[in-house]
């Protein structure tokens, strides 16, 4: 191979696409830029809504709240308002005017006062997704205060309060923060790779059937060129491109992570540059298989639009595996490292977890990555050896 | 020199070409005439290096097309149907990209595209993109394109297509020029006032066969006919002439 003609190659492929907008908007905005804003916005809007949900005070309607002082300066001591329910309390509820009604009936008082069990409604609409947050802290708050009573009733006859309590239950949550950030996480692989293959896109088209379109590709054959070397300049351009749009996401993200409130929610989104270098450095094998992937789908087909259709399509399948183990969540396997963007994902996803990759994984990830591209890239010089490469 | 013998190609059942043989000598213009499908352009894409023969030789001064490609490639500058340059490339840029894949640089290929410009009056719009480009600038620029090596040999695809009187009699003019400088010129044509301006010894193909061959006073004298349209549309036969 002629070294001096697959640089000139690969230069004017990269030069020729650079003047292109729609070529640039895509690899330097669209694609690196579209999945950490949106997940950003998403993100901060979700996070800063639960914040904001428990913070706020929540005012119950009770219906009989003079027969319950002592409940009611409970509630109030619990960052609740207390205000009259309707008339009609069941038809508030059921038609959404209010999440959940307390009614404390007349003999309340009474049977409080002699010990007995005294009786408290709660009117709610259980097929309601969005009351469940506002039944759960009624209810919450009535348990906190029978709890309450009942302890101080035990000690006033001599009890020891935990005599009642035979069994504690307490939550051990070993999930670290970075394991939790995971969840929020799940979808930056699926970002990442998106990016690598929107970056191909357009010159994976322009550089086949775009040229053949043009009424460029036939006078380019009677170069003194070999094809080999025309298909490998044209593929490092497109790789190149691939490998900018995916630099530019992780760079976005690296930055975006610390617009997002993830520790009003106990959750450290942490990726250290040097993560995000060895991410970068674990996908560049991505980029070279989908821009032989692109590339030779592109080759095949016979204009411009057709080659847009096809790719957009085709560009879809290296996601499958990505929203399948979204889906179906598996353990890390080896056989998982010699998918393409499979084995992407599940590294990537290790690197967020904070978890130190295994080289194994990584050597069987890049070496099956490589060879699927570098078998593509012997197809598509296969293909321009042929005259049917002209259309 | 252009030397094509027992020229064969078939496409599936389609025999586009069934045993042309000709030769396209130094210092002359050699015009490809006949009707549309006759198997002209296939036999300038074989010449061209981007079509194999199916069977028979090309040999571009003296290298086979097949078995030797970069030297004949070498020896040809090829002007395809469509001009086919790289919109969003400036004329130069065009230019020189093609020297560079056909090893020419630095200061050699500067000199040469400076050479080219002049020849065929590009300056004016040597450093404008191509997307602009008015038909007859698109084939100066292709042209240009196609000598950037300096070979010998030029073959053209039907080259005055869309081209307007004045931009065809420049390119004519050009033709000649490059002929007197010793170039073998092999251009095909569907227009017989085209070749009959232009040519010093035409090949009439038609059906994939050659029909006839010579000069334009031979062939009207091979077909008894004293128009040379009317010799055109006898030697091709009626069927196909319209």
């Amino acid at each position: 191979m002629n070294l001096r003609k697959y640089f000139t190659v690969f230069y004017k492929e990269a030069v020729d696409n650079l003047r292109d907008r729609r070529t640039l908007l895509t690899v330097l905005v669209f694609g690196p830029l579209f999945g950490p804003l949106f997940y950003t916005v998403m993100m901060s809007t979700v996070i800063n809504r639960q914040v904001a949900d428990l913070d706020q005070s929540y005012t119950l309607a009770v219906q009989g709240a003079e027969h319950a002082p002592g409940l009611m300066d409970y509630i109030r001591q619990h960052n609740m308002k207390i205000e009259a329910a309707p008339a009609d309390p069941r038809a508030a509820v059921k038609t959404g005017k209010l999440d959940v009604v307390l009614v404390v009936p007349e003999g309340y008082a009474a049977a409080f006062a002699a010990g007995k069990p005294a009786a408290v409604q709660l009117i709610m609409d259980k097929s309601r997704d969005t009351a469940a947050k506002n039944i759960g802290r009624a209810r919450g708050a009535v348990e906190d205060y029978a709890r309450s009573v009942a302890v101080l009733r035990l000690l006033a006859r001599g009890v020891d309060p935990r005599a009642v309590e035979p069994v504690v239950v307490e939550n051990a949550d070993v999930s670290t923060p970075q394991s939790r950030a995971v969840l929020l996480l799940g979808m930056m692989p699926y970002f990442l790779l998106f990016a690598a293959i929107l970056g191909a896109f357009y010159l994976a088209i322009d550089s086949t059937a775009g040229e053949r379109e043009r009424g460029s590709l036939e006078p380019l054959l009677t170069t003194a060129v070999p094809r080999s070397t025309l298909v490998l300049g044209k593929l490092s351009a497109v790789t190149l491109f691939s490998a900018v749009s995916l630099f530019i996401d992780i760079a976005a993200l690296l930055w975006c992570q610390r617009l997002i409130p993830a520790a009003k929610v106990g959750i450290a989104v942490d990726i250290t540059p040097a993560n995000a270098l060895i991410t970068f450095l674990v996908c560049l094998p991505f980029c070279l298989f989908i821009a032989g992937l692109l590339s030779v789908v592109a080759s095949f087909t016979k204009s411009y639009k057709e080659a847009q259709t096809w790719l957009s399509f085709i560009m879809l399948v290296p996601l499958v595996p990505v929203m399948g183990l979204i889906m179906f969540p598996m353990e890390p396997a080896w056989w998982m490292m010699l998918l393409p963007s499979m084995s992407q994902d599940v590294l990537i996803t290790s690197l967020i977890k904070g978890e130190d990759l295994k080289p194994l994984f990584v050597v069987l990830s890049v070496a099956s990555t490589l060879v699927a591209g570098f078998g593509l890239t012997g197809l598509a010089v296969w293909l321009y050896r042929r005259e049917r490469i002209l259309g | 020199m252009i030397e094509v013998s027992d020229l064969q190609k078939n496409f599936g059942a389609v025999q586009a070409v069934q045993g042309v043989s000709f030769s396209a000598p130094d210092g002359r213009i050699t015009g490809l005439l006949g009707p549309n499908g006759a198997g002209k352009s296939t036999t300038l894409r074989i010449v061209s290096t981007v079509l194999k023969p199916g069977a028979g030789t090309v040999r571009v001064d003296g290298a086979d097309v097949t078995a030797d490609g970069n030297r004949a490639r070498m020896a040809l500058g090829v002007l395809p149907h469509l001009s086919g340059l790289y919109p969003r490339l400036t004329a130069r840029e065009n230019i020189r990209y093609y020297g560079e894949l056909n090893g020419i640089s630095g200061e050699a290929l500067k000199r040469r595209i400076a050479e080219l410009v002049e020849l065929l009056e590009i300056g004016e719009f040597a450093d404008r993109p191509a997307k602009g480009f008015s038909q007859g600038q698109k084939i100066k620029v292709a042209l240009a394109r196609a000598m950037v090596h300096g070979p010998r040999n030029l073959v053209l695809d039907e080259p005055t297509n869309g081209l307007d009187v004045m931009a065809t009699r420049a390119l004519r003019t050009l033709i000649r020029k490059l002929r007197d400088a010793g170039h073998c010129v092999l251009f095909s044509s569907h227009v017989m006032q085209e070749v009959a301006a232009l040519c010093d010894g035409i090949v009439i193909i038609a059906h994939g066969r050659i029909v006839a061959r010579g000069t334009p006073d031979e062939i009207r004298a091979q077909a008894g006919e004293s128009d040379l349209e009317e010799a055109f549309v006898k030697l091709c036969g009626t069927e196909v002439a319209a």
